[in-house]
C-alpha cells in the first residue's frame, strides 16, 4: 500500500512535470476550444446582396432603406454592368435590378405595376431566394399601406434561450472527449515503450516490486489527471466562451472516468503492441485520428453516408462524447445516457482485457 | 568465512544459442568477486540469472540460503543492482528518485545521507539528465543501496567512464566492500578486476576458464615478468640465464630481456653478480606480468579484440 501510494505520488510528479504531456493533456484540447470558439460556426453567415438603382424617387428610396436594415443582409449598390461582374465572381447572392419609380411617390388610384428583375446566382440558390421572400414581404407591407388596409396581425416576438443550439456548447463535450482520448492514450503508450526502451521497468523488476503495484500507480495517476482535465477544460468553456453546461456534474465525472479507463486499455495494448518508441505514434495515431473526426467530436453525425454512420456509431470516443453532451448540453439523467454507459463498460471491458493480454512489463524474450 | 552464493552448473540457452554455459562456483560472504571477459563472452547473462532477471535454463543458484528461481522475489530483497547502462525516470529529481526506489523495497531511507555517500548531496535537486557519465553511474550505485544489500550486483560499472571518474568509482567500490558487503562485479578491464576483487572469474566463450586471486592466476597461467636493461660491457648469455627462477634470455645488441617467474629471487641475485662479469647495468626496467598477459596465455587472444 506504502508502495502503490509513494508510486503514485511520484508518476503524478513526473506527469506533470513532462512538457509533452502537459501539452497534449490540456492546452492542445484548450487550443482547439478557443480557436473554434471564437470562429463561431453558428453566427449567421451574411448573405450579400447586389442593388442596382440609379436614381430612385424618395418612396423607393424609402423601400431600399427598409432592406438595408435587415440584419442578415449585405448589401452593395452599384451600375447593372458592375453588379452582374460581381455576380459572375461569386461575389453576389442575387442581384435586384429596381425601376427608378418603382413606388409612386404620391400615391395613385392604380399605378402601373413595375418590373423588378432578379439576377439569381445558382451557386447560392438558397439565400437568393430568402432574400426574393424578404423583398416580397417587405412589398406587399408597401402595397397594403398604400391601400389603406387595416392590419389584421401583429408579429410578437419573444426570446427564448433553447438549450444546445450554440455551437461551443455541441464542441464542448467533444472537445473533453478528445482530450480524455489522447491523454489516456498516448501517455501510457509513450511513457510505457519509452521505460521499456530504456531499461527502467528492467531496473524496477529488479527490486521486490510486484508489476501490478505499478500499474496501478499509473492508473490512478491517469485517473486523477482525468478529472482535473475535465474539470479545467469545463470551467474555461464556462467562463471563457460562455458555454452551457447544465448536467450532473457527478454524471460528467463518471462518463469521463469510464471513458478514461477504456482508452487506457486501448494505451496499454498499444504500447504493449509496439517494440520501439518509434512505432507508438504511428500505431496510436492509425487508431486515434480516424475516431477524433469520426467520433462527432467537432461535428454531429448525422450528416454522414448512412454506411458510415453504422460504423461510427460503434466507436468508443462516439459513446463517450454521446454521454458527455447529452448530460453537458441537454442536462440528461442517467437513464438517458445508460446506453451509452454500457457500451462504455463493454469497451472497456474488451480493450482492458486485450491490454493484459498483450502488454508485458518484462522485455520481449529473444 | 560462509558463502553466500553459490551458483551450481547453471546454463543459459536461447534456441540454439547457449549464452552460459554449466559454470559453477562459490561467493564468500564479503568478498568482492569478478566475472572478467570480453563482451558477449556471457557476463551479463550470467548476472541477470542470478539478480532473478532472467529466466534459468538449467542448474540453479542459491543465495543468501535461498533459490533464486523459487524466491525471487524475497532474493530481490536482499540484493542491490546497478544495470549495464540502466538509466532512470526522466523528470524526478535525484532525491525523489531514491525515495522513490526505497519505496519498491517498502523503505524509508535518509536521501540526503545515500547521496553524500556517493558524493552528489549537492545534485540531490537535479534531475538525471542533468548528471554526466560518472556521476550517473554514483547514483546507479546509490539507487541500488537503498535496501542496505546483503550483495550488491555492478554489471560493469566503469564502461565508458573516462580514467579520472573510474579512479572516483573505485574508491567508492572500495568504500562499500569495507562495510562488509558482498559485491560480485563484471568488467573487461584487467586493471579494475585486479584492483577491486578478491577473486576473478574469468569467462570466455561462455564457460569459466580460469577462478582465482589475481596473484593465483598470475602464478598458475605462469606468464612470467620480464627484466629488461642495457649493459656497457657484454657477457655471456649464460651468465644470466643461471640467475634464479629465470626461464629465459633475450639478447639485442647492449639489451637483455630476462624471463623470469619470480621477479624477487632474480633482481638481488642479479645485482649481486653484477661485478662477476664487469660490466655496469643500467637503464634497468621491469614488465610486472598482468592479467591481461593471463587472458592472453589462456585464450590465445587479446581481452579486446
Amino acid at each position: 500500500m506504502h508502495t502503490t501510494l509513494t508510486l503514485t505520488k511520484s508518476t503524478l510528479k513526473m506527469f506533470v512535470r513532462n512538457k509533452q504531456s502537459v501539452f497534449f493533456t490540456l492546452f492542445m484540447p484548450l487550443m482547439i476550444m478557443v480557436i473554434f470558439g471564437f470562429v463561431g460556426f453558428d453566427s449567421v453567415p451574411t448573405t450579400k446582396l447586389g442593388l442596382v438603382a440609379p436614381n430612385p424617387n424618395a418612396a423607393t428610396q424609402k423601400f431600399i432603406e427598409q432592406l438595408k436594415a435587415v440584419p442578415s443582409l449585405s448589401i452593395t449598390t452599384g451600375s447593372e454592368a458592375d453588379e452582374r461582374q460581381a455576380l459572375l465572381k461569386n461575389d453576389r447572392a442575387a442581384v435586384l435590378i429596381i425601376p427608378d419609380q418603382l413606388l409612386p411617390d404620391t400615391p395613385t388610384a392604380k399605378p402601373a405595376i413595375q418590373t423588378i428583375t432578379v439576377l439569381e446566382n445558382v451557386g447560392q440558390l438558397q439565400s437568393a431566394k430568402t432574400v426574393e421572400s424578404i423583398m416580397s414581404q417587405i412589398l406587399d407591407k408597401t402595397t397594403l399601406g398604400m391601400v389603406g388596409a387595416p392590419e389584421l396581425f401583429k408579429l410578437q416576438t419573444e426570446e427564448v434561450s433553447v438549450r444546445a443550439t450554440k455551437y461551443i456548447d455541441f464542441l464542448l463535450p467533444g472537445i473533453v472527449g478528445m482530450a480524455l482520448m489522447q491523454m489516456a492514450v498516448f501517455s501510457v503508450a509513450f511513457v510505457f515503450a519509452d521505460y521499456k526502451e530504456k531499461g527502467i521497468l528492467k531496473r524496477l523488476l529488479a527490486t521486490p516490486m510486484k508489476p501490478q503495484q505499478f500499474v496501478t500507480a499509473q492508473v490512478i495517476t491517469r485517473l486523477l489527471v482525468a478529472l482535473a482535465q475535465t474539470a479545467i477544460l469545463i470551467a474555461v468553456g464556462v467562463w471563457l466562451l460562455h458555454t452551457h453546461v447544465y448536467g450532473s456534474p457527478f454524471l460528467i465525472l463518471l462518463s469521463a472516468i469510464l471513458g478514461c479507463i477504456m482508452f487506457l486499455g486501448l494505451g496499454f495494448t498499444i504500447s504493449g503492441l509496439a517494440n520501439t518508441v518509434e512505432s507508438v505514434p504511428a500505431i496510436a495515431n492509425l487508431i486515434v485520428f480516424p475516431m477524433l473526426f469520426l467520433g462527432g467530436t467537432f461535428f454531429p453525425t448525422d450528416g454522414m453516408p448512412g454506411w458510415l454512420q453504422s460504423i461510427v456509431h460503434y466507436l468508443p470516443l462516439q459513446y463517450l462524447t454521446n454521454a458527455l453532451r447529452e448530460v453537458m448540453a441537454n442536462g440528461a439523467g442517467f437513464s438517458t445516457i445508460a446506453y451509452d454507459l454500457y457500451w462504455m463498460l463493454g469497451w472497456s471491458v474488451a480493450l482492458v482485457g486485450l491490454a493484459i493480454w498483450t502488454f508485458r512489463f518484462e522485455e520481449k524474450r529473444v | 568465512m560462509s558463502d553466500i552464493i553459490s551458483v551450481n552448473k547453471l546454463t543459459k540457452k536461447y534456441g540454439d544459442f547457449t549464452a552460459v554455459d554449466n559454470i559453477t562456483f562459490t561467493v564468500q560472504a564479503g568478498e568482492t568477486f569478478g566475472i572478467l571477459g570480453p563482451n558477449g563472452a556471457g557476463k551479463t547473462t550470467t548476472l541477470e540469472m542470478m539478480e532473478g532477471l532472467k529466466p534459468i535454463t538449467g542448474g540453479a543458484v542459491t543465495l543468501d540460503g535461498k533459490d533464486v528461481a523459487k524466491h525471487t522475489r524475497q532474493v530481490k530483497a536482499v540484493i542491490g543492482v546497478q544495470l549495464q547502462a540502466s538509466s532512470f525516470f526522466d523528470n524526478l529529481n535525484l532525491r525523489e528518485l531514491i525515495d522513490t526506489f526505497a519505496s519498491l523495497y517498502g523503505q524509508k531511507v535518509d536521501a540526503l545521507k545515500l547521496l553524500r555517500e556517493v558524493q552528489l548531496e549537492d545534485k540531490q535537486k537535479s534531475m538525471v539528465r542533468a548528471l554526466s557519465g560518472g556521476q550517473k553511474q554514483r547514483l546507479s550505485i546509490a539507487v541500488a543501496l537503498v535496501n542496505q544489500p546483503k550483495v550488491l550486483f555492478l554489471d560493469e560499472p566503469t564502461t565508458g567512464l573516462d580514467p579520472q571518474a573510474r579512479r572516483n568509482l573505485w574508491d567508492l567500490i572500495n568504500q562499500i566492500k569495507k562495510r562488509g558487503v558482498t559485491i560480485i562485479l563484471t568488467t573487461h578491464y584487467m586493471e579494475e578486476a585486479e584492483v577491486l576483487c578478491d577473486r576473478i572469474a574469468i569467462m570466455d566463450h561462455a564457460k569459466i576458464i580460469a577462478l582465482d586471486t589475481p596473484l593465483g592466476l598470475l602464478k598458475h597461467a605462469s606468464v612470467g615478468s620480464t627484466i629488461e636493461f642495457h649493459v656497457d660491457k657484454k657477457c655471456p648469455t649464460e651468465h644470466y640465464r643461471d640467475l634464479p627462477a629465470v626461464t629465459a634470455v633475450e639478447d639485442e645488441d647492449h639489451v637483455y630481456r630476462l624471463l623470469t617467474t619470480d621477479p624477487e629471487q632474480t633482481l638481488p641475485a642479479l645485482f649481486s653478480h653484477e661485478s662477476d662479469c664487469a660490466s655496469k647495468i643500467f637503464n634497468l626496467q621491469l614488465h610486472q606480468a598482468t592479467l591481461e598477459d593471463v587472458f592472453l596465455k589462456l585464450t590465445g587472444r587479446k581481452l579486446r579484440e
